[in-house]
């Protein structure tokens, strides 16, 4: 049975938004995470502003664990946690959990290689200058990073539109999704095609939208 | 003003020990300027992370304005780093900064109000002579502009002390002057104690008091600008001297000299403070039978004293030429030269 493309606009347009819905409350919860994550891993690492080994081991061991499972295998592995969560284990917010435990490991590291590039003397001088660690934080990490930061939370949010795809599984819907379950699946050329190209818009105008923002930070 | 007690830096490095700092006394007066002067890796750059604590020392007391820093807690050590300065060879400013932002952040830190920051802000950009700049980026300014910012910033909270860590490292000739004469300024107008490290030999030769210098961790040898300059004791030492001033007489001199023969009659003269200003040598050449020949010299200045030596040949009968040396004795220091030990 064949779907008109006309007549299926409301769901494609339906997907779009559960598509940016989950993207959305995703990379804002994983932020939130991947962020603090992130600052922590610079500055216990070796040599950093408060120096701790073992925090550091702990918490890049932990990253490293998140970030090396398939999101489709997490998907599954934690669905009685985000039951837990959520209260249910379909539907567009059970798959904003996976995609948040996804993302947020992703996330401290970006924010981590964004901080490591802030130079190590203008540290050192806000050191010498009497700064506690917290000002440092806030007044030289990340005011020096942001761009920086901008740059790569573009690239995890791409990442989190690939991904919410495959949150079709768990019944997130989505444009991903529906471009599997129409136009994969049920081979709906015209669907599938619509879809991908939604995607690719969405993709082009959050990078469009990052590159600018950067661009404005770096040069106030 | 800071002293250094027995002061070592220790790094353990894949099993071996690195003596960075090795057992250094060293006292920096009030109101002076200190330089530190060594080759890179001598340790200097150590030496003074350790006046701020930036780096602990692993032994030894570092001691500012009578107090053990190395017994502080962290808040006390950094109240007590407010009061210490600091520039850098790469200025280290904050690129996302403007000027003023940058000058304010130590003010801002401190919790400044924003009415007594602003003014300071503006007082010290004054004094700097960056006024005009102060809504640019560290980015759109040249070198010697950017360690303006780096001057300013480090005086914002006027600090007792300044640290000067390879300044002028990364600037040309002109700017490293300027920067300088800044930094004098800012000792005879504000009496800060500034101690800076530097490789550079014109750089301590411009505006220190007195100075260290330093191989190996350890302090080889150290004394007044003049101690250093007129008679360098240790090899480093005299080679730090040579690069300034050529303290040897030109091959192509020697080879001259050797090559009549006979015997020769050549000293070096050496210039101290007022006498550099005299015509001893016309004096001589007037007063008894000797004709002056000079080979080498050079006269340079050292605080603003001209300060340098001559070499220079006296011909005449024996008789007159110990008079005459007699003479010049009296005044400046004269040495025999052998012809072929230069």
């Amino acid at each position: 049975m064949q779907v008109n493309l006309a007549d299926f606009w409301p769901r494609i347009l339906e997907a779009t938004n559960q598509t940016l819905l989950m993207v959305g409350i995703s990379l804002l919860l994983a932020t939130l995470i991947g962020l603090p994550l992130g600052i922590i891993l610079v500055v216990t690492r070796g040599g950093g502003l408060l120096e701790n080994r073992s925090v550091f081991n702990v918490f890049s061991t932990v990253v490293n664990f998140f970030r090396s499972i398939p999101f489709i295998i997490l998907l599954v592995a934690i669905l009685p946690f985000t039951r837990l969560i959520v209260g249910s284990s379909i539907g567009t917010a059970a798959a904003v959990v996976p995609l948040v435990i996804f993302s947020a490991p992703y996330i401290a590291r970006l924010v981590e290689s964004s901080l490591l590039e802030v130079k190590p003397g203008v540290v050192e001088a806000a050191e010498a200058m009497g700064a506690t660690p917290w000002q440092i934080i806030w007044r030289v990490y990340i005011p020096e990073a942001l761009s920086s930061i901008t740059l790569n939370l573009t690239i995890a949010t791409i990442g989190l539109v690939g991904a919410s795809a495959m949150a079709g599984f768990v019944g997130g819907g989505g444009l991903g999704d529906l471009a599997i379950s129409y136009g994969y699946q049920r081979f709906e050329t015209d669907i599938m095609i619509a879809t991908v190209l939604l995607l690719v818009l969405i993709v082009q105008v959050t990078q469009t939208i990052g590159t600018f923002i950067s661009k404005k930070i770096r040069r106030q | 003003m800071i002293e250094f007690d027995g002061v070592s830096k220790v790094y353990q490095a894949g099993g071996h020990e690195l003596r960075a700092v090795d057992e250094v006394d060293l006292t920096i007066r009030k109101g002076e300027i200190f330089g530190v002067i060594g080759f890179s890796g001598a340790g200097k750059s150590t030496l003074v992370r350790l006046v701020n604590l930036l780096e602990r020392p692993t032994s030894g007391r570092v001691v500012v304005d009578g107090e053990d820093l190395t017994r502080l807690s962290k808040p006390k050590l950094r109240n007590v780093r407010k009061r210490i300065g600091m520039i850098f060879q790469h200025f280290n400013l904050l690129e996302s900064k403007t000027v003023r932002h940058n000058v304010a952040f130590p003010l801002a830190i401190s919790g400044v109000p924003k009415r007594e920051l602003q003014a300071r802000v503006e007082e010290i950009l004054e004094f700097v002579g960056l006024s005009d700049k102060a809504d640019q980026y560290p980015e759109e300014l040249s070198g010697g502009q950017k360690q303006r910012v780096g001057i300013a910033r480090a005086l914002a909270t006027s600090p007792d002390i300044l640290l000067c860590d390879e300044a002028t490292s990364a600037l040309d000739p002109e700017t490293t002057k300027s920067i300088l004469r800044l930094l004098k300024r800012v000792r005879d107008e504000y009496n800060i104690t500034i101690l800076m490290i530097t490789h550079e030999m014109n750089v301590v030769r411009e505006i220190c008091d007195r100075v260290a210098v330093m191989e190996n961790g350890k302090v080889i040898e150290k004394g007044t600008i003049f101690d250093l300059f007129s008679s360098p004791k240790h090899p480093t030492t005299q080679n730090f001297v040579r690069t300034v001033m050529e303290n040897e007489i030109p091959a192509s001199i020697l080879e001259g000299i050797e090559r009549r023969g006979s015997e020769r009659n050549i000293y070096r003269i050496t210039f101290i403070n007022e006498h550099a200003g005299e015509p001893i040598l016309s004096r001589v050449a007037k007063q008894f039978q000797v004709e002056v020949n000079v080979l080498f010299g050079q006269i340079t200045e050292l605080q603003g004293t001209p300060f340098g030596h001559l070499v220079v040949e006296l011909q005449g009968e024996d008789k007159e030429i110990l008079r005459a040396i007699d003479h010049i004795q009296s005044n400046v220091s004269i040495q025999e030269v052998e012809a072929h030990a230069g």
